[in-house]
């Protein structure tokens, strides 16, 4: 809200700069955003909390400025008695007052509607506002000015001369002082004449009936709205107007006949011969303060500083409450004002005395009381250890966007698709809906990235997924968490020792899988299977169906991809490089990871024995056979084996690769003292049953 | 006979003298001194020699052995240590080359600067829990004390999964779950992404990080939440920092306060904090008149800018590498 300093000295005596002013209010809970230059001097641009409606004024921020320097408060009397004739008034009749608890009306007649006086376009300059014509801008002068919005109808204009407050028939409509038709229906409150709506109540007059320079009688309008009223209508027909705002924020329903005089005041200041009707004035129910009691020595112990019963009255007194006599001598009985429904308990109370006391003198201390036990939580941890696990493989962490457009690994399949989790009321397809897995947005990334010339990109994300799950029946979104990796280029970039052309360390499928190896490896995951996506291509439409498997952590359902994107997408993706993706959820890893650490193995001392061996086997027999044929075997002098070379090609005949296995072979000693080593004798055994395992379980021979 | 020992002698100082590395020297020693040696091959004639004659051969052979020893060990020493400060002048390196690079891994700076608040609050006794951030409409608003339609909720333009499950808006959302489940003491953090509808620009993003505290204890003050954030923010931002409050308004906390912090010469808007509101606590059946409570959040975004000079919200899920690898 803008609030020009001239202005504000008319109501309060202060005697700071606009910059002095601005950081008291600051300080005291009205923040100013900006001090602003005018032709009427300075004028601060104040953010009004939402909580603080009788701050929408300039008399509302006059008391702030009293209570917080102490300065007098001068505000208007309200009072304006000259009527003639005393017979003539305003015919009103309130049919919802839940909805409008009060309605003030004046008619003045011999109205001549022209410009307003120099001094009045000036200050609504300065306030923010245009200018219209002299009854128009008195009306929006006093809204500024008291925070009782106004409005004036030309009074010839209104069927019946009379108004009535009620909701609108179905059906019914308005053409609003904007211009707009606007439909209305029965959750609305109109103003209306004896035949139809002549403005939406509290939020804009209707066009029909709108001042104008034919006008020269006008029905003026004063009244209080139910906040939540005006809401409903505003956002239903979305339009906000200065009123809607400040009903919204609820208007002091006691300002409603000061406002109404006050205007009076200003249009017979205007040297017009004006004749003005007596008041009407329509509040079945008064709305009353309520009495909150307060405790001046549990504000002490909320604030954390000393603070005398007297320092509390006088800043109750500064704000303008009222305190009337209590019996208790160690409770305050504070009448709230009703401009002040934001304050309803005993806390808010303590937060009004600590802020005009000042909280730059609360001190600090530390709680005290029992010692709780910090700490990351479980999850927070095992997610710090994978982080490092990654890091230590080298990839660089990325944290990308929850909400997104569909990807083409959603619209790869039927089944996907519904799946997604949309955002309800979306209104841009790239926040449309929620991630169902992370890589898309980390190949946006990629894409970005190559885009400013970044190409060698090994990136990782842990974050949280979304999709649609059968509950009861029903779709429901259900949140899981993700990790994954992205690979493209080469992991190390082409140096001096490394040239371009001769690249090393390429980012391919061996480099990803060895990611996965090291992952499950520290976290003692074991028994794994990979299933080749030639298996179940509708499994995994988004990669290569000739590189890439499902991940199964304990075997049935996958927890987890890995492999390459599938070219299809990459193209239009524009994405000129093979990329290589992991994605494994999070959960499954919780779950299959052991909580506890791993046991110790004993290492023995001695020197331990080499072999290697080259088993020729059928294309077609994966190497996760020809190890587990080995493992099968439970040789207890094999401490560890190798893949050291698988060839394909002349002279082996077709069909058939080798692999070249070192298999290294020692004792596993249960203590230091039973250490020894293996012998030549346990070496040959437990060769020859190797062999024999891969020949019968791997279809595999062995040549000489 | 004593005439051989001179020739031998004469034989090994002038190969002695004509080698020219310690390869040569130990050539040199087991042609003179070997077993097979020339010079122990004359032992070998003593028996030939009269009795008398032979202690006096056997003395002068042994003197000649020890002599040419000495030679050859000080002609090696010296051979050794040119040959040493040779290969030291030819494997002379360019030592200020580049070093081999290998396959570096990072943090991103958002995760840095959690894990940094993670460890000063755990130090504090801060517990940290996890909550969902598709989270129900009532534990973000309702449980956190905004009045139904009231205009606070503007500020708190939310993406709607259902009429009744949001994404949410802030991490104090925790709050509620939390305070169904556990009896006071207690003092908890919550860190994770928020989501809020609004344009993107350099200061805003529907996408932000936030960590949420709150503890609730007997007799929580105003003055030991500022006591808290001040050790919190001295732990960030370094021992010089100040803490201030002003007034704001927050449904969940009365007083609400936004806090700011000196550094560097300025007043720097961190964020919301104040006293856990009444209404929460008596909602979970937690005793006013015995029991209060605080709470503040903070930015992880607005932190890392503040620490690193970072102007640009975007930049962080942007995911620019040459951004990333700077932190």
């Amino acid at each position: 809200m803008k609030v020009p300093v001239s202005w504000l000295k008319e109501y309060v005596d202060f005697d700071l700069t606009a910059q002095d002013l601005a950081a008291t209010l600051t300080m005291g809970g009205l923040e100013v955003e900006e001090i602003e230059e005018s032709a009427t001097g300075a004028v601060l641009d104040v953010y009004i909390t939402p909580n603080r409606g009788d701050c929408l004024s300039i008399l509302g921020v006059a008391r702030e400025v009293a209570a917080l320097t102490g300065g007098a408060l001068k505000a208007p009397d309200g009072t304006f008695s000259q009527s003639d004739p005393p017979s003539d008034r305003a015919t009103v009749r309130i049919d919802n007052t839940e909805q409008c608890p009060r309605y003030g009306a004046r008619i003045v007649r011999n109205v001549t509607i022209g410009p307003s006086p120099a001094w009045l376009q000036e200050r609504l300059e300065a306030a923010g506002q245009r200018s219209v014509n002299n009854v128009v801008d008195i009306t929006n002068y006093v809204m500024l000015e008291l925070g009782q919005p106004l409005h004036a109808f030309d009074f010839d204009l209104l069927h019946g001369g009379q108004i009535i407050v009620r909701n609108a028939s179905e059906g019914e409509s308005i053409k609003t002082l904007d211009g707009e038709d606007r439909k209305l229906d029965s959750s609305m409150l109109v103003i209306a004449d004896a035949e139809t709506p002549v403005a939406i109540a509290g939020i804009m007059g209707g066009a029909d009936s709108e001042v104008s320079e034919s006008t020269t009688s006008i029905l003026l309008e004063s009244a209080h709205f139910h906040p939540l009223a005006v809401r409903r209508t505003s956002q239903k027909l979305a339009l906000r107007t200065e009123a809607s705002y400040r009903f919204e924020r609820i208007v002091d329903p006691a300002g409603v006949v000061i406002a109404l005089n006050r205007v009076c005041e200003l249009l017979a200041a205007l040297g017009q011969p004006l004749s003005f009707s007596a008041p009407t004035d329509v509040y079945p129910a008064s709305i009353e303060g309520k009495t909150i009691d307060l405790r001046p020595t549990r504000t002490a112990q909320l604030l954390g500083m000393p603070i005398s019963p007297d320092t509390c009255v006088d800043a109750l007194t500064r704000l303008g409450f009222v305190l009337e006599a209590s019996a208790d001598a160690d409770t305050l009985h504070v009448v709230i004002p009703t401009r002040r429904p934001d304050l309803t308990i005993e806390e808010d109370l303590i937060e009004e005395i600590g802020r005009v006391h000042g909280y730059e003198n609360i001190p600090e201390s530390l709680p005290r009381g029992i010692t709780t036990h910090g700490g990351d939580s479980k999850l927070g941890t095992f997610i710090t250890r994978l982080k490092s696990i990654f890091v230590a493989s080298g990839l660089q962490e990325v944290v990308t966007h929850s909400l997104t457009a569909p990807s083409p690994f959603d619209t790869q399949s039927e089944q996907f698709a519904a799946r997604r989790v949309p955002v309800r009321n979306a209104l841009s397809t790239n926040v449309s809906g929620l991630r169902r897995s992370l890589l898309p947005t980390m190949l946006d990334v990629a894409q970005a990235n190559a885009a400013r010339g970044q190409s060698n990109l090994a990136l990782f994300e842990i974050g949280r997924v979304w999709q649609n799950e059968l509950v009861n029946g029903e779709l429901a979104a259900e949140e899981y968490l993700s990790v994954a990796c992205l690979f493209v280029g080469s992991r190390i970039p082409p140096d001096w020792q490394r040239p371009a052309g001769k690249k090393s360390d390429p980012a391919d499928y061996t480099a990803i899988k060895g990611v996965l190896d090291h992952l499950l490896a520290k976290l003692n995951i074991s028994g794994h299977t990979l299933r080749p996506a030639s298996d179940r291509p509708e499994w995994l439409p988004q990669l290569h169906p000739g590189r890439a498997a499902t991940i199964s952590l304990r075997g049935g359902r996958p927890d987890g991809i890995i492999g390459e994107l599938h070219p299809e997408i990459a193209a239009r993706l524009d994405l000129r490089n093979r990329i290589y993706l992991l994605e494994i959820s999070l959960d499954s890893l919780q779950r299959a990871a052991p909580e506890s650490l791993r046991r110790y193995s004993p290492i023995s001392r001695q020197q331990s024995v080499s072999r290697d061996i080259a088993p020729r086997v059928p294309n077609e027999v994966p190497y996760a056979a020809v190890a587990a044929a080995i493992e099968s075997v439970g040789c207890p002098v094999l401490t560890e084996f190798r893949l050291l070379d698988v060839f394909v090609g002349a002279p082996l005949p077709q069909g058939v690769r080798s692999i070249t296995i070192s298999l290294t072979f020692g004792t596993k000693p249960t203590s230091l003292t039973d250490d020894r080593a293996v012998t030549e004798q346990e070496v040959i055994a437990a060769l020859t049953e190797i062999r024999g395992a891969l020949e019968t379980r791997c279809d595999a021979t062995f040549v000489g | 006979m004593q005439n051989s020992v001179n020739i031998r002698k004469q034989e090994a100082l002038e190969a002695i003298s004509a080698a020219a590395s310690t390869a040569e020297i130990a050539d040199i020693e087991v042609r003179f001194l070997g077993k097979k040696g020339s010079i122990n091959e004359l032992k070998r004639s003593i028996a030939s020699i009269p009795v008398e004659e032979r202690p006096a051969l056997g003395a002068r052979i042994n003197e000649v052995a020890a002599e040419v020893r000495e030679l050859l060990d000080t002609r090696r020493a010296e051979l050794a240590s040119s040959e040493m400060s040779a290969r030291i002048a030819s494997e002379s390196l360019d030592v200020t080359l580049p070093g081999l690079p290998f396959p570096q891994g990072g943090i991103h700076p958002l995760t840095q600067t959690s894990d940094r608040i993670k460890q000063v609050l755990s130090g504090m006794g801060f517990e940290f829990v996890d909550g969902p951030e598709l989270e129900d409409y009532a534990y973000n608003f309702d449980a956190l004390n905004y009045p139904e339609e009231h205009p606070a909720m503007d500020e708190q333009m939310s993406f709607f999964i259902t009429n009744d499950r949001l994404m949410r808006t802030q991490t104090t959302a925790l709050q509620g779950r939390i305070m169904s489940e556990r009896k006071p003491p207690f003092r908890i953090a919550t860190i994770g992404r928020c989501f809020r509808y609004e344009a993107v620009d350099a200061t805003h993003h529907h996408t932000f990080h936030q960590v949420d505290v709150f503890m609730v204890d007997e007799n929580i003050s105003m003055a030991d939440l500022k006591g808290t954030l001040g050790a919190f923010a001295r732990s960030m931002f370094g021992e010089e920092t100040l803490v201030r409050f002003r007034p704001d308004f927050f449904p969940f906390v009365e007083p609400g306060v936004d806090y700011s912090i000196l550094w560097q010469g300025r007043w720097l808007e961190l964020g919301g904090a104040g006293l856990i509101h009444p209404n929460i606590l008596q909602a979970h059946g937690i005793d006013t008149n015995r029991y209060s409570g605080f709470a503040f959040g903070l930015g992880i975004e607005r932190t890392h800018m503040i620490q690193t000079g970072v102007n640009d919200l975007r930049l962080y899920l942007e995911n620019d590498v040459r951004f990333l690898r700077q932190f």
